[in-house]
């Protein structure tokens, strides 16, 4: 996976382009399955690309840190635009979403709430993650980020799915007691 | 936590979760052997899968205006984020056209001459390197002065508001490639291609810039088969500093850029003129067989069948020679290697031919041009023959045979004249038409047949149209097979 960087781009492109499409179709502020469109950008760029990737998990675990350093961006921008407008606003863009994108920045995400997570304290612990179990943390990127299944998890890890089972079951226990532990810095 | 640790708690987290519920208290406090912070990590983690409900089972969530408005890490220059009708400067952004290591490429309008530009946002962090931007000046106006069809012409490089922006002839085609990718070029087509690249790397050689990072991703091919070279002069910004990363990943596929660059480059050696040459090979050779060499060396057979696809593989390996002193001294003898080749759209047929292969060819247009009069001229002893026969039967012989022989000889024509004139096509021109020449000679054979048994037992013209019936015959059977294959065209 050493060319992770000559390949973002690609990956990046192609996302935003469906991400582009989906815009005219759907209304503001509706969220879509990272799952979808990750697949989406896989079988788009199958067609063209096939040779810069050596198999569709290489592919999918760069779409995964794709989707994951896409919504870090976002949530930061966000974080920024409401401290500067003294972080109480809610924007019309928030009123319109789904009740998992409502709650504003300030408020403590509901970790019992599915789909409700702080994207931002989750890379964070992620990260921490990362540096004594890489291969957990890859699970939850490649799991959580690219929506893939334990099958192609294990695929593109490199570990039986049994393994990957245990270290996302253990993973998820770890980050949700670090998410907990520790509130987020306002 | 050192990784250590993580892997006794991993351990007594596993274990304890197969153990049944009542006991688990009990195991754990067996297992960890006395460590009490062991225990308490474990047990917290227990509780916390305990509740874990839903937790990251959906995975994320994410609105498409975020992602389409996504922005590479550190990876992408200042203006990546201008939308159609952004005015910078005199520019007015219409829209993106690509992104890249080197920035973002919008297709924009210059309010000033109200033309079509390709406006390249450079990085900004060119902007705190004086000696770099020094650099890019120098070769932004080196390029500038190359003035060739088969290089996209480099307008201006300005400084508005703080970007960096180069501002380049506007191409509406394909990139090399999409092209490749789409699947087999056809060999007078990779020729036609390869041609154009070797007159715009003649003309920049001549100019005194070189390349750098020749690729089918940095050449356009246009409607009618025209290809430009595009990114003179700045190509090296992708590594200014020096060699760039290894193109091959540890599972050895090929990745980018270099896969086209030249031994002495990768190891970071100084590219000069000879460096473009051999990517130019590595593309030659890429077109002919549809995959890199380094992917599938050999050309397929079907390739190497064909003379013209043979000789445009040998001036690929000579141009992509690892050994620099080994290839093309110059664009200018690649180009007249390439230029040297039969089927050169009207420079080698006009004069006398320069190869056998050139005679062969030429002896394939001399068939063509021929068989095509000859037909034509057969109806004069049809028309006789119709007198012979009579009736009904005279009107429907002449008028069957005339059609074939009509149809026969205008689509030898047709193929003369794109010999001659489209060279490129000519492939094209012949699998069309193959059919209906088949079609008309077989009807052609037939029906000089049938006349013969219908003329009047004491006329000679039986025998005139029995003879030209076999004459057919063997041309469409024997001969004109043979001139095409020594033509190179089978």
């Amino acid at each position: 996976m050493k060319a992770h960087h000559e390949l973002m781009p690609l990956v990046y492109d192609e996302l935003r382009r469906i991400a582009a499409r989906y815009m005219g179709r759907e209304r503001p502020g509706q969220t879509l399955q990272a799952t979808g469109l990750v697949n989406e950008a896989f079988v788009r760029m199958a067609v063209e690309r096939t040779r810069e990737f050596q198999n569709r998990t290489h592919f999918l675990a760069i779409a995964a840190l794709s989707m994951r350093q896409i919504l870090v961006q976002r949530a930061r921008a966000k974080r920024a635009s409401k401290r500067d407008a003294g972080g109480h606003q809610v924007t019309l863009n928030d009123i319109s979403a789904p009740p998992s994108a409502i709650r504003p920045e300030f408020e403590r995400p509901d970790p019992d709430r599915p789909g409700d997570v702080d994207v931002l304290a989750l890379d964070e612990a992620l990260s921490r993650l990362a540096a004594f179990d890489p291969e957990a943390a890859q699970v939850v990127e490649l799991r959580y980020f690219g929506g893939l299944t334990v099958e192609e998890t294990a695929e593109a890890v490199g570990v039986s799915p049994a393994t990957v089972k245990r270290q996302w079951t253990m993973a998820r226990a770890w980050l949700k007691q670090a998410l907990e532990a520790e509130p987020r810095q306002p | 936590m050192t990784p250590q640790r993580w892997n006794q708690i991993k351990a007594l987290f596993n274990g304890a979760l197969e153990q049944p519920i009542e006991t688990r208290a009990a195991w754990l406090q067996r297992e960890s052997g006395g460590d009490a912070t062991l225990l308490a990590d474990a047990e917290r983690l227990l509780r916390s899968f305990d509740t874990l409900g839903g937790f990251l089972d959906q995975p994320a969530q994410v609105a498409p205006e975020d992602v389409s408005q996504a922005t590479l890490p550190g990876g992408e220059g200042e203006g990546a984020g201008w939308r159609a009708g952004d005015r910078i400067g005199e520019f007015e952004i219409v829209r993106t056209i690509g992104r890249g290591g080197m920035g973002v490429v919008y297709l924009a309008t210059d309010r000033r001459l109200h033309r079509n530009v390709a406006l390249k946002s450079l990085p900004a962090s060119l902007a705190g390197n004086p000696e770099l931007r020094e650099r890019l000046k120098r070769e932004a106006r080196a390029a500038a002065t190359i003035t060739d069809p088969a290089v996209a012409t480099v307008y201006s490089l300005e400084e508005v508001e703080g970007h960096l922006l180069l501002a380049s002839e506007y191409l509406d085609g394909r990139t090399l490639r999409a092209v490749i990718d789409d699947g087999p070029i056809g060999v007078p087509a990779a020729r036609q291609i390869a041609l154009h690249v070797a007159r715009g790397l003649r003309a920049a050689h001549d100019a005194g810039v070189i390349h750098r990072d020749l690729k089918p991703e940095n050449i356009v091919v246009g409607p009618g088969g025209t290809a430009k070279i595009v990114d003179f002069g700045i190509a090296w910004l992708q590594h200014p500093t020096g060699a760039p990363q290894t193109k091959l990943t540890h599972e050895g596929a090929m990745i980018g850029t270099p896969a086209y660059m030249a031994p002495e480059q990768l190891i970071g050696g100084t590219p000069d003129a000879r460096t473009d040459l051999f990517a130019f090979g590595v593309i030659l050779a890429e077109m002919l067989s549809g995959r890199h060499p380094l992917v599938a060396p050999a050309p397929d057979s079907a390739a190497a069948r064909d003379a013209l696809a043979r000789q445009l593989q040998a001036v690929a390996d000579h141009a992509r020679h690892p050994d620099p002193t080994q290839r093309f001294g110059s664009a200018l003898e690649l180009l007249a290697a390439l230029e040297g080749l039969p089927e050169a759209a009207g420079t080698t047929v006009a004069g006398p031919p320069v190869s056998d292969d050139g005679t062969a060819r030429f002896w394939w247009e001399f068939h063509q041009g021929a068989a095509a009069v000859s037909y034509a001229v057969l109806i004069w002893p049809v028309w006789l023959a119709r007198a012979q026969i009579g009736g009904l039967e005279g009107r429907g012989f002449f008028i069957a045979t005339t059609i074939a022989a009509l149809m026969a000889s205008m689509l030898r024509l047709h193929l003369w004249f794109m010999s001659r004139q489209h060279a490129a096509e000519l492939a094209w021109a012949r699998r069309r038409s193959a059919p209906f020449i088949r079609a008309a000679d077989i009807m052609l054979v037939v029906s000089l047949v049938i006349g013969a048994g219908l003329v009047a037992a004491q006329s000679v013209l039986d025998v005139v149209l029995l003879g030209l019936a076999v004459g057919v015959a063997i041309t469409f059977a024997f001969i004109e097979p043979s001139t095409a294959r020594a033509a190179g065209l089978e």
